[in-house]
């Protein structure tokens, strides 16, 4: 669970829960962060619209077959499409014209969540039609105010910039553009002298 | 720049089919008028037999001209005054007092395409939809429901008819909605702009039809139904107490008082005119409260809702 924020940017996750309505849903999972229990209860959440679930399973690796055999829980609902990274998914999404009435259900991390999104928007989905959970790992994707550079990965909270060196502080400001929390240069002041480290985004 | 008032002349006056009434509109001392975007409307005081009318109408301009407001009036029969007035005692040259135009029903740009559904005279705010770039260049589709004989009233504001679809109360011509939404391409946005029944019955069908709400918009007529019992607005921190007749509603009984109440579409929409109710029971006819404030008795529209109850306390 992320502790609330006072930042009104702060996104709050809900549980993933099928909406009502006539339409397809799609349900996409960032493989080695969806616990069994989690599927579990997915499983149960989304019985009632399986004839109309496709399930994406993403981050299976290279050589990964195109039909994954199974995926404990929701065994029931028939195949699943797995792919070996983000990068196939815009064509997975973009497969059949989307629909007024689709969904799009995505659980992983907070990075992975976001980044499904954005490739759902530029496949035609509209924001009012997808539900983000995040599950695992707290790392966040910091982007840096100064050079607009990403690091990614980051679990502490100052963190050396991948763009251009400065000592940046993780602030709770996000970017649902980016996908990422705004990081502000912590020693401007005095270069050097900075508080220290905490690793709070395990 | 709500509040601001202009001085309009009326210009031209046509009758473009039985009961329908096409009003140009200049500024009186030949300035530049408020530019005005698609869907937006312009508040006219017209002249009553025993009072002044405040009414809305939506304007068909092309977006962004100046030179004119032009606008469509339907009679009704049970015209509260405003479009009697038009059809009955404006004349060419009257100079009538109008709001600055606001725009409570524009086309949203980031939509990848625009659905509109038009009831009647609710095709006006449409008319200036179809002469937008945005909307042209997104796509569009127009399904008007009119009578047969008003298929070509329209079209000197519709230009050609590509994307424009007529139906009417006739076998193998009506409008089939749950169809109709069923199977748009997502990120399509749908506009209802008709009598009650119509906007009721889409709404519906959109929300059955899976369509995310935020992606459905409606524009209601105003001063469909704004008389009813009369009964008595007390206005606490003003200190007046005032009758509100059968035919008024509660906000031209405050008007007529002398009593400043803001107020934008008066038709139930906008949230403009919204006041605290201190004592009473409101008999709520807007569109803007949401259900949870409508049980809590504590707001109120004046532009359109009354009172079940004989007194009702306003904190004004």
């Amino acid at each position: 669970m992320i502790p609330p924020s006072t930042f009104t940017s702060r996104p709050t996750y809900l549980s993933l829960q099928p909406a009502a309505g006539p339409g397809r849903h799609w349900l996409v999972l960032q493989v080695g962060n969806v616990s069994d229990t989690l599927l579990a209860e997915l499983a149960q959440a989304f019985a009632p619209v399986q004839a109309r679930l496709h399930i994406v399973w993403v981050g299976a690796g290279e050589g990964a077959p195109q039909q994954a055999a199974s995926l404990p829980g929701l065994v029931p609902y028939g195949p699943v499409l797995a792919l070996p990274d983000l990068a196939a998914l815009p064509k997975a999404l973009a497969q059949q014209p989307v629909l007024v009435s689709d969904r799009l259900y995505v659980l992983g991390t907070e990075p992975f969540v976001w980044a499904v999104a954005d490739v759902a928007s530029h496949v035609g989905w509209t924001h009012a039609q997808w539900q983000l959970c995040h599950t695992g790992s707290l790392q966040r994707k910091v982007w840096c105010t100064h050079c607009h550079n990403i690091t990614e990965g980051v679990t502490s909270s100052i963190v050396t910039c991948a763009g251009c060196g400065r000592n940046l502080l993780v602030r709770d400001h996000f970017s649902a553009r980016h996908g990422a929390f705004m990081g502000v240069m912590v020693d401007a002041e005095v270069p050097g002298v900075l508080p220290e480290a905490e690793e709070i985004f395990p | 720049m709500i509040g601001q008032t202009l001085k309009l002349q009326v210009h031209s006056l046509q009758d473009i089919a039985p009961g329908l009434r096409h009003l140009r509109l200049l500024s009186v001392d030949g300035a530049a008028l408020p530019p005005t975007g698609a869907g937006a409307h312009v508040q006219l005081s017209l002249p009553g037999t025993a009072r002044v009318h405040r009414n809305a109408y939506s304007l068909v301009n092309a977006p962004g001209s100046r030179s004119a407001y032009d606008l469509i009036v339907r009679r009704v029969p049970t015209s509260r005054g405003g479009s009697a007035a038009v059809h009955e005692r404006l004349q060419v040259g009257d100079v009538v007092e109008a709001l600055w135009p606001g725009n409570l029903f524009a086309p949203v740009r980031r939509a990848s395409r625009h659905l509109m559904i038009a009831g009647g005279i609710g095709i006006t705010p449409f008319l200036s939809y179809v002469q937008d770039a945005t909307v042209r260049q997104a796509g569009f589709a127009l399904h008007v429901c009119c009578r047969e004989s008003e298929q070509d009233v329209f079209a000197p504001w519709l230009g050609s008819t590509e994307g424009v679809q007529f139906h009417w109360n006739a076998e193998g011509h009506r409008l089939d909605i749950a169809a109709l939404l069923t199977e748009q391409p997502a990120g399509t946005h749908l506009y209802v702009c008709g009598p009650e029944a119509l906007n009721t019955a889409v709404l519906q069908a959109a929300e059955a039809a899976g369509w995310p709400a935020n992606q459905v918009h409606t524009e209601h007529f105003g001063g469909a139904q704004t008389g009813g019992t009369a009964f008595e607005a007390v206005l606490q921190k003003s200190a007046i107490r005032v009758q509100v007749g059968e035919d008024e509603s509660l906000l031209e009984a405050i008007e007529r008082v002398g009593v400043a109440a803001p107020c934008l579409c008066r038709g139930g929409a906008c949230g403009v005119c919204a006041l605290q109710v201190l004592d009473g029971e409101p008999e709520h006819r807007d569109h803007f409260l949401s259900a949870a404030e409508r049980a809590s008795q504590k707001l109120v529209m004046p532009c359109v809702s009354r009172a079940r109850s004989a007194h009702l306390v306003l904190d004004l």
